[in-house]
């Protein structure tokens, strides 16, 4: 170690030095916001688009899938959010279900965020919560043919024949529009089950990190649209005019953004510089 | 469309199955992730430390495209365990998929009866961690604890896969990654000394068996891409003089 | 049940199914009873494989509790948690039928389960922090490319990138839509090949592993 010269030491920093700085590069601009300007991307553009104004009319059934946990809040919550109140002020009638553990704190977290939205609408008339449901694609599969045999009842235990928006909704047919927020595949799921088989509509608010796989399908059209990671929940803030959590998020994106880009040049400068000392 | 493109697919893959077994040699070309289990296993033996191995947790039986990378990542643990069993290595199979830990107990199983040592079969070796939190962080511990000297994270993969992966390179493992899951590649091919990128994982088994039939389907699949190619340069040729009879043809 | 019939038995099974639910997928757009059973089965096995699952963990950390194995004391943590959570849930779910109706499970849940969670995911930022730092080297041209396309993915991923350069949204946005993307389908084109060969291999019984019909050297 003793005899290593700076351009080593730049390639060989102690990672916890690294962490450190991160932590405290993430929680600065919590405390002293910078507020840059987020422009919004076609994909994004697309998807909030494809669920107002003429895409949606009163009335139309949608599902939206709760395919990410509590850890993953911060990058598909306000997205979903977003969708949720802009499907409510089309007069859609929306079906909630999901397919983490945690789904109905998910569920409980959307109702506060969007609590006025949700103070006009009736709960089984206009909205319904599923719930949790297991078994994969298999099950997405059977809830494109047979709704009921899925969700026999909703999430309180209350059965499908005692809900008017399910007396609506049996299958694929039934549904205008998928929105899916995942950090995994059942967005996917719905891809090849719903959107592939029998055409329905679909977009996803997905992870950053999922990115890239979602892209092509955007392209493609197999997804009409497409929101990715914070950055796609800040976008679709701004398109409805409420700031919120995304938009908080974007500062401390920012730095954080910059800082890996940072730390990524500088090893390569240290790496650069001792090769070309060797 | 899509179905008669299946057909023809099969049809490919099981006539060149049929000239294998006929005797026609096919070769395919190196799998360096392969070639370097018996070296991780080695390595393993010569620090006396166990061999650990973990599908990931996208890998649910239940799903058309995860479920593939899981049955073929226990294509890879049979080989990697027989290794192991040979060298007097311990192996560790993390699982956190419950559809899949009947299949792997069996694998482990069955590759400890074939090299004649059913009794050092331990049940134990193989742990099931369910959750994708719990699995991640009982994988990370399990990594400082018992260091590893090898890593084999072969399978469908979430997030978890650039935790585990980092936590092997802190501990100095030589690792072995794999995975069909795009977004996850990136992570595995920055982590681990050798990689099985996407259809690699599929043809695993035949690059470890290199058995006629098996090399004939890969011969198969080869021929296909073959035709997509065609496809896709043809259609690119038409679409650009706005014929799309071909897109059309293919959407149905 | 012989190893030969076990495996006989499987294939049947397997093919059957197989050849089921192709037939449902290309010529039955509706719903067809048939598969729509075997759907039905698909998540009901799946389900007792958790069962199956949960089975196996108390097996294990009741072993690893009696035999004072070490760290023995973590597994009797754990059945201590696992019998609080299953009591509480079913005690919630009798109840009303939905387990966080119970006030410990519910806490438990919100209050612990969920950071713990999130805990977890957000370790992920750091690893990929210290990730990208130590193997992001330009060692040779193609790393140099790949690196600099990174560098302006990531910044036009933030509004920071177009305050640095205006150029940057629009080249990031490239590399985004059409660099990447041909590579992404060739992922997906291959990787579907492959599956589909690995299942008709497995189907044939001629893969290694589990789904070996005596196709073994």
């Amino acid at each position: 170690m003793s005899d290593q010269n700076i351009f080593d030491k730049l390639q060989n920093i102690d990672r916890r030095v690294f962490y450190w700085v991160l932590f405290i590069t993430l929680m600065v601009p919590f405390i002293y916001p910078i507020g840059l300007p987020v422009k919004v991307v076609q994909n994004t553009r697309d998807l909030y688009e494809g669920i107002t104004g003429d895409n949606i009319n009163p009335g139309d059934i949608a599902i939206m899938n709760f395919g990410y946990g509590v850890s993953a809040w911060s990058e598909c919550a306000p997205g979903f959010t977003v969708c949720a109140k802009a499907l409510f002020r089309e007069g859609a009638r929306i079906v909630f279900m999901g397919s983490q553990y945690d789904v109905e704190l998910s569920m409980n977290k959307l109702m506060n965020d969007a609590r006025e939205d949700f103070a006009n609408k009736v709960y089984g008339v206009d909205y319904v919560f599923l719930g949790y449901f297991t078994g994969g694609e298999s099950a997405i599969a059977q809830l494109a043919t047979d709704a009921w045999t899925v969700y026999p009842s909703d999430h309180y235990v209350t059965p499908d024949a005692q809900i008017p928006l399910m007396q609506d909704f049996h299958g694929w047919q039934d549904v205008t529009v998928v929105l899916s927020s995942d950090t995994g595949d059942v967005g996917s799921y719905f891809l090849r089950q719903w959107q592939g088989s029998h055409g329905t509509r679909l977009a996803e608010i997905g992870i950053a990190m999922n990115g890239s796989t979602d892209y092509p399908y955007y392209l493609a059209g197999n997804y009409f649209g497409l929101s990715i990671g914070s950055r796609g929940g800040a976008e679709l803030e701004v398109l409805i005019r409420e700031p919120g959590e995304a938009t908080t998020a974007m500062d401390s994106i920012n730095a954080s953004h910059l800082l890996i880009v940072l730390a990524v040049i500088l090893a390569n400068v240290g790496y650069l510089l001792s090769r070309r000392k060797a | 469309m899509t179905f008669i493109l299946l057909i023809l697919t099969f049809a490919a893959m099981y006539y060149y199955m049929y000239l294998g077994k006929q005797g026609k040699v096919f070769k395919i070309r190196t799998l360096p992730a392969i070639q370097a289990i018996p070296e991780a296993v080695g390595r393993s033996a010569e620090m006396g430390q166990p061999v650990m191995w973990t599908p990931g947790i996208a890998g649910s039986l239940n799903d058309s495209t995860q479920g593939p990378q899981t049955l073929a990542a226990i294509s890879i643990l049979e080989y990697v365990a027989e290794e192991a069993v040979k060298a007097g290595v311990k192996i560790a199979a993390i699982c956190p998929l419950p559809d899949a830990l009947p299949l792997v107990e069996e694998t482990m199983r069955t590759a400890y009866m074939s090299q004649g040592k059913p009794e050092e079969f331990n049940i134990d070796s193989i742990r099931f961690l369910s959750g994708q939190s719990a699995y991640m962080t009982g994988t990370l511990g399990y990594l400082q604890r018992e260091r590893p000297a090898s890593t084999i994270l072969v399978g469908g993969f979430y997030y978890e896969a650039v935790i585990i992966a980092e936590g092997g390179n802190t501990i100095g493992a030589m690792q072995i990654g794999g995975t069909n899951n795009i977004h996850q590649m990136p992570f595995l091919v920055a982590t681990c000394d050798y990689m099985l990128l996407a259809e690699e994982l599929y043809a695993a088994g035949a690059a470890i068996s290199a058995n006629p039939d098996m090399l004939g389907s890969i011969k198969g699949e080869d021929m296909i891409k073959w035709l997509i190619v065609v496809l896709i340069c043809v259609g690119f040729l038409l679409g650009a003089a706005r014929i799309t009879f071909l897109a059309d043809l293919l959407r149905v | 049940m012989s190893n030969i019939l076990k495996r006989e038995a499987v294939f049947a099974v397997t093919g059957l199914v197989t050849v089921l639910m192709f037939v449902e997928y290309f010529f039955f757009p509706q719903d067809w009873i048939v598969a729509s059973t075997i759907r039905n089965w698909a998540v009901i096995i799946y389900n007792i494989s958790l069962g199956l699952g949960g089975v196996r963990l108390i097996q294990q950390h009741v072993m690893g509790t009696q035999r004072r194995k070490e760290n023995w004391q973590f597994s009797a943590l754990f059945l201590v948690a696992f019998v609080v959570m299953l009591l509480t849930g079913l005690a919630g779910y009798l109840g009303t039928g939905v387990a966080t109706s119970n006030g410990i499970y519910n806490w438990l849940f919100v209050n612990v389960y969920t950071p713990l969670g999130s805990t977890a995911y957000a370790i992920t930022g750091f690893y990929i922090f210290s990730a990208a730092y130590r193997a992001f080297r330009a060692r040779n041209l193609d790393a140099a490319l790949m690196l600099v396309a990174g560098c302006f993915v990531i910044l036009s991923n933030a509004p920071v990138g177009e305050v640095i350069w205006s150029g940057i949204p629009a080249i990031g946005e490239w590399f985004r839509f059409v660099g990447q993307v041909p590579g992404m389908r060739a992922f997906e084109v291959v990787g579907a090949l492959g599956m589909i060969a690995y299942g008709f291999r497995a189907l044939l019984g001629k893969e290694r592993g589990f789904y070996a019909g005596g196709a073994e050297e």
